[in-house]
């Protein structure tokens, strides 16, 4: 089967990646741990190995490409293999999006794809006018496409694109501490990443869910861009997401991990906010059990390779955890104290390897839709708590062979799962 | 009619102020070649209304000698091209003598000529000289389009205390317009708006006001919204409006029958890259005359002059549209 390279999270928060170097070609067998690519962002290059033996299927990617972060570099799979073309493949042309009739006086006039053809080697070109236009909307020149002379960008290329992302944004505002994964219309989706993760780790499941809806994630208190909010207790992590939330207003869809998926269900329990599904993945406060080792090993981590023995941990399979994500997490740690924030947090959460926290009453109580996830060989949680306490009108996933990540273990039936429960609610 | 107009603003400041006269080659007795002076013989006599013989370098200096002195002299030369023989009394004295005279001298003189093709009178009667006044510092240049600029422009000349190049047009005598009785009067420095628009700013003056609001008008038809501005003196130059103007619509295009080169069209457009560089999203467009003595033969000299085509298509390129149209292809 034709498994995935990810382009690696290159920095805290970054969408794309440069590929600078590449060691490998369509139909070249790599081992595993071989180099296969360099990629880079401003902050930092990356080098990307094989997690596993095969032969490279797929590489829609040259050198000096911008690949977007967290999805596919390459496929490897059997000789001879080909890889079905999936949505991520559109991630790779997010511009031609950008082509609409222009909204200036000159009605009649429009613009038209070919126009690209007009542009011509050399430094981006763009007027005076739309420079300052790019510069006040606080945008990349690089990110609009020219209809002027010679490929020049214009004042109107400028506002017909950012009249585009207004209009699809225009249902979708900007809240602080909220990020706009994806605009949409409808009911909005907020996605609640669990326990030393963040919200990038969301991006890839963001993009396959197949649902139009507008989509957000947030960092938790202690995480991310939020390393240095503390939180000492469940109920302030539940607190600080509430009013993060609350400026949305309107009717919402959660989709939780584990800590993230026990924060929603105590959301719901608030009150304040109407929300219409919940998404539970391997929900934590299913029970009093929690692997204490895997929280003190996992902040305690200073190796790529002891954080990597732990990180397997999450999954059954070691081999889905892929090494970018181990180093991007170290990556993340040297860059902002997340380790002293979340040792402070694990404090208020847990006991000795219990959890301080329920959310069993709460679950029953909620009236909306609800699916829970959960892999049987969960090496965190405890499935079996999971599994007799999911009250019966939520719809459980027992996912045999499955660990605490089934997003990445199995994602196209987590995602299927939740775009059903969305679905049901809408 | 602008000849009209000005007749009009001659005639009040004359009856105004004793101390105005006009001289020229035949104002007086046949009432002026374009017949601007018609009845004014009569009305003033011919102390104050006076033909001279053809010398024009004596009229020029007749005239700047009599308003160093105090008097308030109008000359008028029948083509711009013939006021060359007075330069130096224009360049070295008029312009020169307050200056140079720490401040005390005045000079109180109307130069009142016409410039401009249209007619097929050849190379030597054709010139649109203004850039060469506009050059010397100390002199102002007014050039008006329409009868009530022309009416109000020349009657605030007439009142000022320095040297005035006020060049009309030899194709817009006979154009018609409403002008205002009485105490019009149109400050030098002020620009006007010729027609409103939003997306391309046209600059031009004199003759090529008409020619340019034709040519905007055939823009509209196809959806482009044209702002025509006329300066009127182009010293002093309404460099606010133009900025102004710029600004909203980030595009100019200046239009000048003056042969391109060391043209006043050049020095408008290097004020606006300068002032308004970051509001333009094309580079601004010249549209002037060719580098070559004007033809005499009617079809090169319309040829050697902007025309309306030559406007739109000017329009056209600052908006971008070519690059659409060959997209479209």
């Amino acid at each position: 089967m034709a498994e995935a390279i990810l382009v690696p999270q290159v920095g805290q928060d970054l969408t794309e990646a440069t590929v600078v170097e590449l060691h490998v070609k369509v139909g070249d067998k790599v081992a595993k741990g071989d180099l296969v690519a360099v990629v880079e962002s401003e902050k930092a290059s990356f080098e990307v190995e094989a997690f596993a033996e095969g032969f490279v299927i797929n590489l829609p990617y040259s050198v000096g490409d911008v690949a977007t972060v967290l999805e596919p570099l390459m496929h490897l799979g059997a000789e001879g293999e080909t890889v079905a073309p999936t949505a991520s493949a559109s991630a790779s042309e997010p511009a031609t999006s950008s082509v609409v009739d222009v909204q200036s006086s000159v009605s009649e006039l429009k613009t038209n794809s070919k126009k690209s053809s007009m542009a011509v080697d050399g430094p981006l070109r763009a007027s005076p006018a739309a420079r300052k236009r790019v510069f006040e909307a606080g945008q990349m020149l690089s990110q609009f496409r020219g209809s002027g002379p010679l490929g020049a960008i214009v004042l109107r290329d400028v506002e017909a694109q950012l009249s585009t992302v207004a209009a699809q944004t225009a249902g979708a505002q900007s809240v602080p501490g909220l990020k706009n994964l994806k605009s949409g219309h409808g009911d909005p989706i907020i996605f609640i990443h669990g326990f030393g993760s963040d919200l990038s780790s969301w991006r890839p499941t963001v993009g396959q869910l197949g649902l139009e809806n507008p989509m957000y994630a947030l960092d938790l208190p202690g995480h991310g861009s939020c390393w240095d909010l503390k939180a000492k207790s469940f109920d302030e992590l539940v607190d600080y997401v509430a009013q993060t939330i609350s400026p949305l207003g309107g009717s919402l869809h959660l989709v939780g991990h584990s800590l993230g998926a026990a924060v929603a269900v105590a959301l719901s329990e608030r009150g304040s906010i109407d929300i219409r599904s919940m998404s539970l993945l391997s929900p934590a406060g299913m029970g009093a059990g929690i692997n204490a080792q895997f929280i003190d090993g996992f902040l305690g981590a200073k190796s790529e390779a002891a954080l990597k023995t732990w990180m397997q941990s999450l999954v059954r399979d070691p081999d889905d955890m892929a090494p970018v994500l181990v180093r991007a997490t170290l990556k993340a740690r040297s860059e902002a104290d997340l380790v002293g924030s979340q040792q402070e947090l694990a404090r208020g959460l847990f006991e000795n390897g219990t959890q301080l926290f329920s959310i069993v009453n709460g679950l029953r109580r909620f009236n909306g839709a609800a699916s829970v996830v959960i892999g049987t060989d969960d090496a965190i949680v405890q499935s079996s708590d999971v599994i007799a306490r999911t009250p019966p009108h939520a719809a459980l996933y027992k996912l045999s062979g499955i660990g605490h990540l089934p997003q990445i273990e199995c994602p196209s039936l987590v995602n299927t799962i939740v775009a059903r429960t969305v679905k049901s609610a809408s | 009619m602008y000849r009209e107009a000005l007749r009009e603003a001659i005639d009040e400041e004359m009856a105004r102020n004793d101390l105005v006269f006009i001289i020229g080659e035949g104002i007086a007795e046949r009432g002026g070649s374009y017949k601007v002076t018609e009845g004014l013989l009569d009305k003033y006599g011919s102390l104050r209304v006076r033909d001279t013989p053809i010398a024009e370098a004596g009229m020029i200096g007749v005239g700047v000698g009599a308003a160093i002195a105090g008097a308030r002299p109008i000359v008028e030369i029948l083509y711009v091209d013939f006021a060359m023989l007075g330069m130096d009394m224009i360049v070295n004295q008029a312009a020169k003598f307050r200056l140079m005279t720490g401040g005390d001298g005045r000079v109180p003189f109307v130069m009142r000529t016409q410039g401009g093709t249209g007619g097929g009178v050849a190379a030597q009667h054709s010139q649109s000289l203004e850039a060469l006044f506009y050059h010397i510092p100390g002199l102002k240049v007014v050039m008006p389009s329409t009868p009530a600029d022309a009416k109000g422009l020349l009657k605030y000349a007439m009142r000022q205390d320095d040297p005035v190049m006020f060049l009309e047009h030899k194709h817009l005598y006979m154009t018609k317009g409403m002008v205002p009785d009485g105490e019009h009067i149109i400050e030098f420095g002020k620009g006007d708006i010729k027609r409103s628009g939003t997306d391309v700013t046209l600059i031009a003056w004199s003759n090529m006001i008409p020619r340019s609001l034709e040519a905007a008008a055939e823009l509209a038809e196809q959806g482009i919204s044209v702002e025509v501005i006329d300066p009127r003196t182009l010293v002093p130059l309404d460099r606010e409006m133009i900025l102004q103007s710029v600004s909203k619509t980030k595009r100019a295009v200046i239009v000048q029958e003056a042969n391109r080169r060391g043209g006043i069209a050049s020095d408008i457009a290097s004020i606006i890259q300068e002032e308004a560089f970051w509001d333009l999203d094309a580079p601004v467009e010249i549209v002037a005359g060719l580098d070559i003595p004007v033809p005499f033969n009617l079809t090169l000299e319309a040829a050697s002059v902007p025309q309306k085509p030559d406007i739109v298509a000017a329009v056209k390129r600052c908006i971008h549209q070519d690059n659409y149209s060959a997209a479209a292809e």
